[in-house]
């Protein structure tokens, strides 16, 4: 089973804290899109057939700015080189500001049947802070105009840790989520990555970061009310009501294939990683060239595959201990026996039915166990 | 002989004599102005050049024509600059007749010089002084002639001017050196005996040791043997010391010159020592030997326990051309197998940690440097040696605890007497006495516990007085003190390694100060950390380093797995760095944190 997704490298704004590939300039989405079915065709040629996808993601930049034709059109071609499982999950990221009924119908009419919406926040203030080109009314409106349209399987983005926001303002805005009858939720603590504006107004003191403890409360408030809702917590940042778990999202976390297109897509079949040029211009001129777009890769050695299927099934399902043992022929609760019964203890860790998970409290760490586990 | 002359130069750190020798050997062409693009020929060790100081004396010869027509042969040897090494210089300046004295015009004449000065006096050397960067504007020729005529009792006019950068007065030291200095005397007919003040070691020859014939002749062929310790070997090769070796088949009294012979290590060749022939030895050795000891004393560890091997291997690399360098196999509850290694003094303990992890690329942790202690078995009466602050009997069974003292000589600008009696006495002093060199200038002694002294006194002292104040000092001997053993407990787990021995009326400062420090070095884990310190079962100080709260990537997608990765690799490495002490990760620098504690 593999996972398939496609970059869509515009934006119509960049907001301050993005680091994903994309260009603000008015584009020729033709042009792009022509090379991204070549693409997709190269690729095709090169892979075995009979391989089955389980889902496709159209992640960005903003894939909401294409139409519905076009969006279609990729579709189609996907459909012509690929195998699919008839119940494939097919995803479009959506900024509330780009999106309208007739837009959402025509997606689905293409064969789209899960959304997920940058929201980010319900308050204006703070979508203005993060420079998000859409208002506080159309994140309200987008889900509603989703269910209109006929598509309930929707996600919502939504942040904390933002500067200045209380445990009050977060609650109003997983309330607000809850309200519009989202299925599932992405809630990311703010990150400041290198490079990006946000990143440049903090090192100038003009932007304070909460500091981790107040970030730690938020992160234990998220978990602890949404679980009272009846979300599950299936990944760090990640809650779904029953069954509306992104099964494309667990393609990473389950350490399963997944091949990427566009600028910046990376992907990874059959124990090779590699990824695309993280440039518009680049990609165009490659694949015009009748090259690859690739700009690095790598195998990945059984030590490395074993150490991402420990960070990965972590901060995830978790890791199944039998299962491990057989992939990599290594007993990992055996070979960390003293650090692994002190987090049990300590009650960062569980092992349930042979599986080794992080309770709430070890998720919190996460990072640090994974650094801890050999 | 007649046209031999041996020398040294005498000199604070920075008063310029690695460039004055370069100029002499420069003006005398044994070298070339290419020679010296490594700036200073003398120090060849890269470690040297950083720290600009000498730390392995050498000798080099030159050829000079004199204004009487004549060609004369000047060794030139040369000294180590710190306080680390008295003995060592001491034995370069009796392999001389005469010694260059050179002062910074601008600095004047520092503890170090006067202590080496009175070294070259006691072994009957002939003292040229020289003021040296007599150019610069802030030179103060006059005053610093002044001090020199005091200290020295020579005549104003016997001070050569000199400016070693810009070569003023080289000419003029090298026709004192001639005209001043007297010729070796020696018989070469006589004995053997030749003096050893160095020795290098060689990956392929073995130790090569550094002498200068007193007495008599040694040829290659021969059987030499070493007065301290009886080994007998057959002399290889002889030759003087140029740039490089230049073999010369026999060297005889008055001569500077190397010899190997075989000597498969230098700890079998001690500074000092005394060659003398096998068959036909010479009744004594030369006066003044003594067996180098180390004063400071400290655990050496592999931060990886893993690798324990290799840490011996490379410390018996390094006391092959180290041979001040001592060390026993110990083993500690919380750092595992390592071994108890014996300095000079904190110089040469830095020097030794820098040189295995640059050289041999090991990962060390050093434990806190402390002195060795005499203690008194109450019940029997017993004297044991304690090297290591966790080897300390039980309190009760102690009668007594003796530590060393030292006789410090600070040399300091008047005006900054107050400060240097303020810090002397918070580091125990005992105040000896005083005396003016000039009218601006003291000489001030003290006795100190030479455990106050390991640590940063010598930092302290420099920012008292505003780095004016200058320091030497020399053992004087054991005696009884109020002393406690102070251990530091992780979660209530005692570190042994971090046990230090400290006077009563000190501990609960320095207790306080060090659960500070560790607080400050110890990175926040999972696991809260608690600190203690305590003197038997009682604590006087705690300090907590708070469990981490939060760490954890928010997002996790395709584009971030490799990333991920190697973040999570990049932090392993780190952890590797730090030592394991229970269920706490212990950062390499905590184990020197009293190094490095506050006020």
């Amino acid at each position: 089973m593999a996972g398939l997704y496609v970059h869509i490298p515009f934006c119509e704004k960049k907001c301050i804290y993005c680091d994903f590939y994309s260009i603000e300039s008015v584009h020729d989405y033709d042009a792009f899109l022509a090379s991204l079915t070549t693409e997709i065709e190269m690729r095709a040629r090169l892979l075995p057939v009979g391989r089955s996808f389980h889902s496709i993601f159209f992640g960005g930049g903003t894939p909401s700015l294409l139409s519905p034709a076009q969006l279609g059109g990729i579709l189609e071609t996907l459909h012509a080189r690929f195998r699919f499982d008839p119940l494939v999950e097919i995803t479009v990221e959506c900024n509330p500001g780009t999106i309208d009924v007739d837009k959402l119908r025509g997606y689905r009419a293409a064969g789209v049947n899960r959304l997920s919406f940058g929201v980010q926040s319900f308050h204006a203030d703070d979508l203005e802070f993060l420079s998000r080109i859409h208002t506080a009314e159309e994140a309200e409106t987008a889900i509603r105009t989703a269910h209109g349209a006929g598509i309930k399987n929707v996600n919502l983005d939504l942040m904390f840790s933002l500067p200045g926001q209380t445990p009050e303002r977060w609650m109003a805005n997983l309330e607000r989520a809850r309200a519009l009858g989202t299925t599932h939720l992405s809630c990311y603590s703010l990150t400041i990555e290198q490079g990006t504006p946000l990143a440049r107004m903090v090192a100038r003191g003009m932007v304070g970061i909460p500091p981790e403890e107040s970030d730690a409360a938020l992160f234990e408030l998220t978990m602890q009310t949404l679980s009272d809702w009846g979300f599950r917590q299936y990944e760090v940042s990640n809650y779904a009501l029953p069954g509306f778990e992104s099964r494309h999202n667990l393609t990473y976390w389950r350490h399963e294939d997944y091949l990427g297109f566009g600028p910046s897509a990376h992907s990874t079949i059959h124990g090779r990683r590699w990824w695309n040029v993280s440039s518009l211009q680049t990609y165009l001129e490659r694949i015009r060239g009748g090259q690859l777009p690739e700009s690095g890769g790598e195998f990945l050695s059984a030590d490395t595959l074993r150490s991402e299927h420990i960070f990965l099934r972590l901060r995830s399902e978790g890791i199944s201990l039998p299962d491990f043992t057989r992939l990599y022929g290594s007993d990992l609760h055996a070979d960390n026996r003293d650090f692994i019964d002190r987090c049990i203890a300590d009650g960062m860790l569980v092992i349930d039915s042979e599986r080794l998970k992080l309770t709430r409290k070890g998720l919190l760490v996460c990072d640090e166990i994974c650094a801890e586990l050999k | 002989m007649e046209r031999t002359r041996n020398f040294c130069i005498i000199a604070h750190i920075d008063h310029g004599k690695s460039t004055l020798a370069d100029r002499l050997l420069e003006r005398t062409g044994t070298i070339t102005q290419r020679d010296l693009v490594q700036n200073q020929v003398l120090d060849d060790m890269a470690l040297e050049q950083e720290r600009g100081i000498t730390i392995k004396l050498h000798a080099i010869q030159m050829k000079y024509q004199h204004t009487d027509k004549n060609e004369y042969t000047l060794n030139l040897i040369d000294t180590p600059g710190h306080v680390d090494f008295s003995y060592e210089v001491s034995r370069s300046l009796n392999a001389c007749e005469g010694a260059i004295l050179v002062v910074d015009a601008t600095q004047g004449i520092e503890a170090q010089t006067i202590s080496n000065l009175y070294l070259a006096i006691e072994a009957g050397l002939e003292i040229i002084p020289v003021i040296n960067k007599v150019d610069l504007p802030s030179a103060e020729v006059e005053k610093v002639s002044q001090g020199i005529v005091e200290l020295l009792g020579c005549k104003p006019e016997e001070i050569i001017p000199a400016s070693a950068k810009s070569g003023v007065g080289i000419d003029e030291v090298l026709a004192a050196v001639i005209e001043r200095v007297p010729p070796p005397v020696g018989d070469a007919e006589a004995p053997l005996q030749a003096l050893m003040f160095d020795s290098v070691f060689d990956p392929y020859r073995g130790a090569v040791v550094y002498m200068r014939v007193v007495q008599g002749t040694v040829r290659e062929g021969e059987t030499i043997r070493f007065f301290s310790n009886g080994k007998e070997f057959e002399v290889e090769e002889l030759g003087i010391l140029k740039l490089r070796k230049q073999r010369t088949g026999s060297l005889s009294a008055g001569d500077v010159g190397y010899m190997i012979a075989g000597v498969k290590t230098v700890a079998d060749t001690n500074v000092g020592d005394t060659v003398t022939h096998a068959k036909k030895p010479a009744d004594a050795p030369l006066p003044g030997y003594k067996e180098v000891k180390p004063m400071v004393f400290s655990g050496l560890y592999p931060t990886v326990s893993e690798e324990f091997e290799e840490l011996r291997d490379a410390l018996s690399k390094l006391r092959l051309n180290d041979s001040s360098l001592v060390y026993v196999p110990e083993s500690s509850i919380a750092l595992g197998f390592g071994f108890r290694a014996g300095f000079l003094g904190l110089l040469h303990m830095e020097i030794v940690q820098e040189r295995l992890e640059r050289e041999f690329g090991m990962s060390i942790i050093n434990t806190v440097p402390n002195v060795e202690y005499i203690v008194e078995i109450a019940s029997t009466g017993e004297r044991v040696v304690v090297d290591n602050p966790s080897d300390l009997p039980d309190p009760g069974k102690i009668d007594h605890v003796e530590e060393p003292y030292i006789v410090a000589q600070i040399i300091t600008p008047a005006e900054y007497m107050g400060n240097i009696m303020k810090l002397c006495m918070e580091r125990r002093g005992v105040y000896l006495n005083t005396t003016y060199i000039d009218p601006t200038r003291a000489d001030v002694q003290f006795e100190l516990p030479l455990s106050e002294i390991i640590f940063d006194f010598y930092d302290k002292l420099k920012s008292v007085s505003r780095g004016y104040a200058s320091f030497d000092y020399e053992f004087k001997e054991y005696r009884q003190s109020d002393l406690v053993k102070l251990d530091i407990l992780l979660n209530g787990e005692p570190v042994d390694a971090l046990s230090s021995i400290v006077h009563r009326s000190k501990a609960y400062d320095w207790g306080r100060r060090l659960c500070r420090k560790l607080r400050e070095l110890i990175p926040r884990q999972m696991f809260e950390v608690v600190i203690q310190a305590a003197i038997g079962t009682k604590v006087i100080s705690r300090d907590v380093v708070k469990a981490l709260r939060k760490n954890v990537t928010a997002k996790c997608y395709g584009g971030d797995i490799s990333r991920k990765r190697k973040l999570l690799e990049k932090q392993k490495e780190g952890k590797k760095r730090m030592k394991q002490v229970g269920a706490v990760e212990v950062p390499q620098e905590a184990f020197l944190a009293v190094l490095s504690m506050d006020e």
